[in-house]
């Protein structure tokens, strides 16, 4: 198995990763792995942060199929295969 | 069986429904906002299930750009150019005799929706919100309703190929304590809408139907998902509604069950557990106000203070017409169902829709185009 974990991109937030439905990405943490794709396309961070250390309120992020805001938040821990899912507020219909 | 259930046969067969399930569906009265997409879908599914009273609510007309998806309505509706809630009415009445629907042709806010979920005449409380709406403003205010009379409320949300639905079984007491609702009792009640996301998307952020497209599955799944919830709240099988929410994405094979239970029992919501109602207040939210003999309106958004982002915003508005923006202000020409717009919009979220004197048209405009 990989030491990375997955990381699925909503549609809204493909073009600022070059529209790639889901990365790889090596991070102990929730908050490794989203810095470490800050620093490679930082276009997806402005959009994902509201400040340095918090996600924007309307935007949550599970691992596998847990909310991180009821486990470590940014410092849940990660193990290899974990996927993170970013997941807005849908609000079409 | 009694002529009037003959037709339910097939879905009384279904364990856990029943002749005593079809009964109660068809006692039950249900409060449908917005009438697009979801909500043509659930209208729809409903009206053939059978339940008995459906008030439909929506604010805008039959485009042909709403054919694609809408499944109530057709070329005639365009063409005679009536209202959403109008033409469902229509159609139900040839799809199922039994079931007596209300139409009201309005916009959903804070001054009217305690009344449509609770006062409406020869209706008054409705057992059930099903959420056919296109923005975040008009789904907190539904929650808000659904929490504070405790009112069971099925969301859902779809745009592009993905899509999200999720069944709040409102909590109507402080943590600790018992409710008397039939959900509470069981021990079965979730945490609300809030819980789950605090915060609306500010303008401009979220792709819209309007700007990114939709494909009709992802809608008619979301909607089809709703209404099973609502069939299993009906009917009394309250252990079998999902605690999760769903989540899917059609085009990458996605579909997800994200946990939300713990939201209510470690968060600190504003709504169900500190009951502080604040959509419903009109705290936040838009307000609108005619521009005097300039066929124009102007919706002023109360926002979290985060500013639009008009580079985002321009591209997506670039295939409906010209677009020109400065630091200040963006501003857009859209043709609507053949009607044209200048849209302008500031950097704090405030718009101004020319080409109507309607709050209705202008909301309608700014949900569509800008999202919120």
């Amino acid at each position: 198995m990989s030491e990375n974990v997955t990381v699925r991109i909503p549609t809204a937030l493909r073009p600022q990763v070059g529209d790639q439905e889901s990365l790889d990405v090596a991070g102990g943490t929730v908050g490794e792995v989203l810095r470490s794709m800050n620093t490679q396309y930082p276009d997806f961070g402005k959009r994902l942060y509201k400040s340095e250390n918090e996600i924007n309120r309307f935007i949550n992020i599970y691992v596998n199929d847990e909310d991180i805001r009821f486990m470590e938040n940014l410092q849940t821990p990660l193990k290899p295969g974990d996927e993170v899912s970013i997941v807005p507020a849908i609000a079409g219909g | 069986m009694g002529q009037d259930l003959e037709r339910y046969h097939r879905q009384m067969l279904l364990p856990g429904f029943g002749e005593a399930g079809q009964r109660r569906l068809m006692d039950a009265k249900i409060l449908v906002v917005g009438c697009g997409a979801l909500g043509t879908v659930i209208a729809n599914m409903l009206a053939r299930a059978g339940v008995g009273h459906l008030v439909i609510v929506d604010r805008d007309f039959i485009e042909i750009t709403n054919l694609q998806r809408q499944v109530l309505f057709d070329e005639r509706d365009v063409a005679e150019g009536i209202p959403k809630a109008e033409a469902a009415k229509r159609k139900i009445a040839g799809i199922n005799s039994q079931v007596t629907v209300e139409a009201i042709v309005d916009d959903v806010n804070h001054t009217n929706i305690e009344k449509l979920a609770t006062q409406l005449p020869g209706v008054g409380r409705v057992d059930l919100i099903m959420d056919g709406v296109d923005n975040f403003e008009t789904r907190y205010l539904a929650n808000d309703v659904a929490v504070k009379h405790g009112i069971p409320y099925i969301y859902g949300g779809a745009v592009g190929t993905v899509g999200a639905s999720y069944a709040v079984l409102p909590h109507t007491v402080a943590p600790g304590e018992t409710g008397e609702t039939p959900w509470e009792k069981v021990g079965r009640a979730t945490p609300c809408l809030r819980c789950i996301f605090e915060q609306a998307p500010p303008p401009g952020v979220n792709p819209t139907c309007d700007t990114a497209g939709v494909i009709g599955p992802a809608v008619s799944i979301v909607a089809n998902y709703q209404v099973a919830e609502a069939l299993k709240i009906l009917t009394g099988n309250l252990e079998t509604v999902s605690p999760t929410m769903l989540n899917f994405d059609l085009w990458s094979n996605i579909f997800k069950q994200f946990k939300v239970a713990r939201a209510y029992d470690v968060g600190e919501c504003e709504c169900c557990k500190k009951r502080n109602f604040e959509f419903l207040d009109g705290k936040f939210g838009s307000s609108t106000t005619t521009l005097c003999g300039r066929n124009a309106v102007q919706l002023s958004q109360k926002s979290n203070g985060q500013k639009l982002d008009f580079d985002e915003i321009a591209k997506r508005l670039q295939a409906h017409g010209k677009v020109t923006a400065n630091k200040f202000m963006l501003r857009a020409d859209i043709t609507d169902n053949g009607e044209p717009y200048e849209l302008t919009l500031f950097n704090d979220g405030r718009a101004i829709v020319k080409g109507t004197k309607h709050a209705n048209v202008a909301k309608s405009i700014y949900a569509k185009y800008v999202g919120a």
